[in-house]
């Protein structure tokens, strides 16, 4: 069986990766391609059309494709997560310095955020926060981080910046801010530019973050793909193996990124402002086999965080057309 | 006497309409632009694919953008244009989302666009012809340029290899291309390759 798997370069993709440069795909007797995309919307296309079986695909993005909200039409299901967390919210060194948070901790930071957003607003010169597509959890994060703080998501400028392009955004002040995944935070805090305010896993901690999104044909032929998954994640999910890892993903065929910056997110030993201050978040980015499994109620989160974000007009009516998509139940097949 | 209370008139195919276009390459992005000044009334902007792109594109507001799908910013077009059917000018890809086929014409070409709504089939189905026109011959020209750089640079080899050959065993031009062609067809080889074998031992042994 020969197969064709998107993904956008990124920390989380590292069991679809690590699935074929392991060789975990050969183990199965199959040929899978990686196919890397620099936008989540050429995934979506092309997974809608065809010319991928699959993908590392935003989980809010998978299902807005499959309910018809974003894309060309799709018939698309979703057996597995790819990983628990790894997003984080970086302002500009000068926002924060602005924000001035009494503490380090979620809700003293979210309050001087929503704060600053509020003041910004009214002086009509909003906030610009970035994140990295409309259906994507970082969207959601953010809305939540502003809630908390007892801001709206509707007060700041909310834009899309590809992540490659966030450490040269926010240096020129074309934004203040982005929630953007693992390694680009520690990126734009080691180019001296960014300070991570928030972790993902502390607004949202069992948000669904990237799904292995298939063709809904391919359900039946997707046992050997689930098992080669599962020991791709395992190998992942092992600390000794994260050198190796790093330098796999941080490499040029991939992500392009100093090794050591995904090193230190995959141990969640992150460096959170220029000056060196740092924090240990063990469950940052979580990879390996448990990270695979998809909650109850994940469909329901994404459903209401659309409803939210006004992306979505009918929770209620979604439900049904929702309910075919993830699949967890093929994953626990494969054993 | 006029009635002051009618709708204001549709706006009519002749008005202006404003296409930008953002292509990480910049040759191909100048193709496309030739080909799309044909289409009557429009006014076409080529948008370098920078960091800036969105303060350009909010600075221009175009009424459609055709962009290249190696381009990272379609994600950014996506969350401007607003995906959603609530927001309040919604964009509809490719005109008809269920004209499928132009779908996979326009993927197929590397191209994507986004356009704002309220705009006519009409009007914009010329333009998403073009695109992908342009952008299939684009990749045909660049693939036969390719070609053609190879089969210049294969020359050159096999004519070094010609001419090692004949100083070293003192043959003639078409004895050593003869032996050349002999080793490879032996070999079921190529003959540039043996050229090159050739060439890389000869650079070897000095």
């Amino acid at each position: 069986m020969r197969l064709q798997l998107g993904y956008v370069p990124l920390t989380d993709a590292a069991a679809v990766i690590a699935l074929v440069e392991g060789g975990f795909a050969a183990r199965e007797g199959m040929r899978v391609d990686l196919v890397a995309e620099p936008s989540w919307a050429t995934l979506r296309d092309k997974l809608a059309l065809g010319l991928l079986d699959g993908a590392h695909l935003l989980a809010p993005l998978a299902l807005a494709s499959h309910l018809g909200l974003s894309g060309p039409p799709a018939r698309l299901i979703a057996p597995a997560a790819l990983a628990r967390n790894g997003n984080a919210v970086t302002v500009s060194l000068a926002l924060w310095q602005a924000m001035a948070p009494a503490s380090d901790a979620l809700p003293d930071v979210a309050r001087a955020l929503a704060r600053l957003a509020e003041t910004r607003f009214a002086a009509g010169r909003p906030l610009c926060l970035a994140t990295v597509h409309p259906f994507s959890s970082h969207t959601y994060q953010l809305g939540r981080l502003l809630a908390l703080g007892g801001g709206r998501l509707d007060l700041v400028r909310l834009v899309v910046v590809p992540p490659p392009r966030t450490v040269e955004s926010l240096r020129r002040g074309l934004i203040d801010g982005f929630c953007v995944g693992a390694p680009w935070n520690s990126v734009a805090v080691a180019a001296g530019v960014g300070r991570i305010a928030a972790l993902g896993v502390d607004i949202a901690p069992a948000c669904p973050e990237k799904v292995l999104t298939l063709a809904a044909e391919m359900e039946e032929r997707a046992a050997p793909l689930l098992r080669a998954l599962k020991a791709a994640a395992r190998w992942c999910g092992t600390p000794e193996h994260w050198p190796d890892l790093a330098r796999l993903l941080g490499g040029r065929r991939h992500l392009d990124v100093d090794p050591d910056l995904i090193l230190r997110g995959l141990r969640g030993d992150l460096q959170v402002a220029p000056d060196g201050s740092v924090r240990a978040a063990p469950d940052y980015l979580v990879l390996g086999e448990d990270a695979l499994s998809l909650e109850p109620g994940t469909a329901t989160w994404m459903l209401e965080e659309m409803a939210a974000a006004r992306q979505l007009a009918d929770v209620a009516a979604a439900r049904g057309a929702a309910a075919g998509f993830l699949r967890p139940d093929l994953l626990a097949a494969c054993d | 006497m006029p009635d002051l209370a009618s709708p204001s008139p549709l706006p009519s195919p002749e008005q202006h309409l404003t296409i930008a276009v953002v292509d990480p390459s910049r040759a191909r992005a100048a193709v496309l632009e030739e080909g799309l000044r044909t289409v009557e009334g429009a006014r076409v902007v080529v948008i370098p694919d920078t960091v800036d792109l969105l303060d350009r594109l909010s600075a221009l507001s175009p009424d459609v953008v055709v962009i290249h799908l190696e381009s990272p910013s379609r994600d950014l077009l996506e969350q401007m244009f607003g995906v959603s059917r609530l927001v309040e000018r919604p964009v509809a890809m490719f005109v008809d989302r269920s004209d499928v086929p132009m779908m996979q014409a326009a993927v197929d070409a590397g191209i994507s666009a986004y356009v704002v709504d309220g705009l006519k089939a009409e009007r914009i189905k010329p333009i998403i012809d073009i695109a992908i026109l342009r952008f299939n011959a684009f990749a045909r020209l660049q693939r036969e340029l390719t070609e053609a750089r190879s089969e210049l640079a294969d020359r050159k080899l096999i004519d070094r290899a010609k001419g090692i050959l004949m100083t070293a065993r003192g043959l003639s031009e078409d004895e050593a291309y003869r032996q050349m062609r002999r080793k490879a067809m032996n070999e079921k080889r190529k003959i540039v390759d043996i050229a090159r074998a050739i060439v890389t031992a000869a650079d070897l042994l000095g």
